[in-house]
């Protein structure tokens, strides 16, 4: 059991982040951008729904990260992805430069298109609350 | 009485009972651990898994080593250990092969056993050199490591697997033979290979006397030894040409193992990784696209330590992939054969997923060696 969770850890380890911002400032910028608040709803049913758009294999945000974003998620390589609210995972959100890659990446694996400014701003609201 | 030498014919005649001693203590000792260690390494090497390799180390290293002291004392030891006193030529072999069964009885070998033994002591130091050469060139281990290539690993180890099976039929042949000079003489052979004694009747043929030197037996062996270790030791320590590369970047770790375990560079040739590189927005079906400066940049590293250029069994195995399109390695033929005994449901189940979930099974996956030593097949954790 103790290998377990030495490996979790080690599964979970995040690479060095930059710590350059906070899921507050990036809601802010989000929403500073699409010019419309952040609506958390319509951030969580955009993670929980199923796409046709994107590649056969993503069809869901939630096909690697958790649908209960306070747990842990998994990659479809078997390795575990550290959960998406900020509140159990104090490092998601803080690192301008990472976020864009993977809105960038995944957006375009689910959706087949980038994210707008309002559906990240929607997202992180949605992920900040829980 | 010495253990060392043959009793004199007048001792003989005093205690006609005691028989004569034919096999000396060391001869003895000699025999029966030697039956344990080829039984042991035969055993580990043909019917085990890799998971007994060390075993499989000791026990044919045992074997060698007690094979080179017999040949120490086939120089040194009392008359019946002397290879004088049973290596036949080409004439006696003929003559007793022509007398059949009605020939007079040799107390020591006969013509025949002493081919056996003489084949036996070589072929043991055969498997031996033949192991060190398939643990050198295949699992870059040992000795020749620096000196056998890879790509030797496969040749090396079916020899020593071919020399094993010939060892096998030998030994079959060995004991048909005792058991069939057993009943002819009416002597039990085994029993006298433990108490070294055989009776001694009229018309035997004896060998002639020698004395034995224990000692400069000892130190013989003793400095062989020691060479051997010095030897070992000093060639085991020669730095490899071309290993996977042992420096993973922190880039590559932090772009290329969000998904998954860090793949080495030695797992593909320079060509795939390439072909990899350049389509990085559709990467087995997700979007893993960098920017280009830093895309160039890893895949600068990677074509640099790829598997054409490494010389290790893995890259080896891997080095002739020529994907047009990426490829995962569990889809080729290579990997397949390697994972043939592997039950396809483990690949599916927690804590694997998937087959190219590599590192939950190969400890050793990310520094590129895949040591059969380091693998364990994880068992499901209970919830
Ligand atoms: C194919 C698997 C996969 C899918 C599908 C996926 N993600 Fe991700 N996502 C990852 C991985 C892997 C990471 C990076 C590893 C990590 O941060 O733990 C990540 C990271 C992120 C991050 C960075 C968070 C941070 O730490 O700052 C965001 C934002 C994100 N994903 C959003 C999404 C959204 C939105 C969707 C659906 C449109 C989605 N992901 C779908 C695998 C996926
Ligand atoms: C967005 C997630 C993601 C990122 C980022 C990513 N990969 Fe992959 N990679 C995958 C998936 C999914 C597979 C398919 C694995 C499977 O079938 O389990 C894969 C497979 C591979 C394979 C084949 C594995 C095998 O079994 O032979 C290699 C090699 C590989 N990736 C290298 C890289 C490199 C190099 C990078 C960095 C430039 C990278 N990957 C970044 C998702 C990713
Ligand atoms: C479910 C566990 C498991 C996974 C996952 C796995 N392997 Fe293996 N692998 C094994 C086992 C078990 C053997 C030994 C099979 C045997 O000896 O019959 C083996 C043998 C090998 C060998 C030969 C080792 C030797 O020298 O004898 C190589 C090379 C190898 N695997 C590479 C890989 C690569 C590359 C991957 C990932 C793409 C991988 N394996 C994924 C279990 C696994």
């Amino acid at each position: 059991m103790k290998h377990v969770l030495t490996l979790t850890a080690l599964l979970l380890a995040q690479p060095a982040l930059a710590q350059d911002t906070s899921p507050q400032d990036l809601i802010a910028l989000y929403g500073a951008q699409s010019g419309a608040p952040p609506a958390p709803d319509a951030g969580r049913a955009l993670f929980l729904s199923d796409q046709t758009g994107g590649k056969p294999d993503t069809p869901s945000c939630t096909t690697c990260h958790s649908a209960d974003p306070t747990r842990a998620g998994q990659a479809r390589t078997g390795k575990a992805i550290a959960p998406m609210a900020p509140r159990v995972a104090p490092e998601r959100f803080t690192d301008q430069k990472f976020v864009e890659k993977w809105f960038g990446r995944n957006c375009n694996s689910v959706l087949g298109r980038p994210c707008t400014a309002q559906e990240k701003a929607d997202i992180i609201s949605w992920l900040n609350s829980l | 009485m010495s253990a060392f030498s043959a009793p004199p014919d007048e001792y003989l005649q005093a205690n006609p009972r005691e028989g004569h001693l034919v096999w000396d203590r060391f001869i003895r000792v000699f025999h029966w651990s030697l039956v344990a260690s080829v039984t042991i390494a035969l055993i580990s090497g043909l019917a085990l898994d890799a998971t007994w390799s060390r075993l499989h180390l000791v026990s044919g290293t045992f074997a060698v080593a007690l094979v080179s002291a017999r040949i120490v004392w086939g120089f040194t030891g009392p008359a019946y250990a002397r290879f004088s006193g049973f290596v036949p030529s080409r004439q006696q072999v003929v003559a007793y092969l022509k007398r059949g069964t009605g020939h007079m009885r040799h107390l020591g070998h006969n013509p025949l056993g002493a081919l056996m033994v003489l084949a036996l002591l070589a072929l043991i130091l055969g498997l031996g050199a033949t192991g060190l050469a398939a643990l050198g060139s295949g699992l870059k281990t040992g000795p020749l490591a620096a000196i056998l290539p890879a790509s030797q690993g496969g040749v090396w180890s079916e020899i020593h697997e071919t020399a094993a099976l010939a060892l096998l039929g030998l030994i079959v042949l060995h004991l048909g033979g005792v058991i069939f000079e057993s009943r002819r003489s009416g002597e039990n052979l085994p029993r006298a290979m433990i108490t070294g004694r055989k009776a001694r009747r009229m018309g035997d043929i004896a060998a002639p006397a020698r004395t034995a030197h224990p000692i400069v037996a000892v130190l013989s062996v003793s400095g062989l030894l020691l060479v051997s270790a010095l030897a070992v030791t000093d060639l085991s320590q020669r730095p490899l040409s071309n290993p996977p590369v042992a420096v993973i970047p922190p880039v590559y770790s932090a772009e290329c193992a969000a998904c998954h375990m860090a793949y080495h560079p030695a797992t593909r040739p320079a060509a795939s990784w390439q072909v990899m590189m350049t389509g990085l927005q559709d990467h087995f079906g997700e979007d893993a696209s960098l920017p280009q400066e830093t895309a160039a940049q890893i895949s600068t590293w990677l074509r640099r330590h790829a598997a054409d250029t490494t010389d290790s069994k893995p890259a080896t195995l891997w080095a002739g992939l020529r994907d047009t399109t990426p490829v995962a390695l569990p889809d080729t033929a290579q990997w397949k054969r390697l994972h043939d005994s592997v039950d396809a449901d483990t690949f599916r189940r927690a804590p694997v997923y998937s087959r190219s979930n590599c590192v939950a099974c190969h400890a050793d996956a990310e520094t590129g060696w895949f040591s059969p030593f380091r693998i364990t097949l994880p068992k499901e954790p209970t919830p």
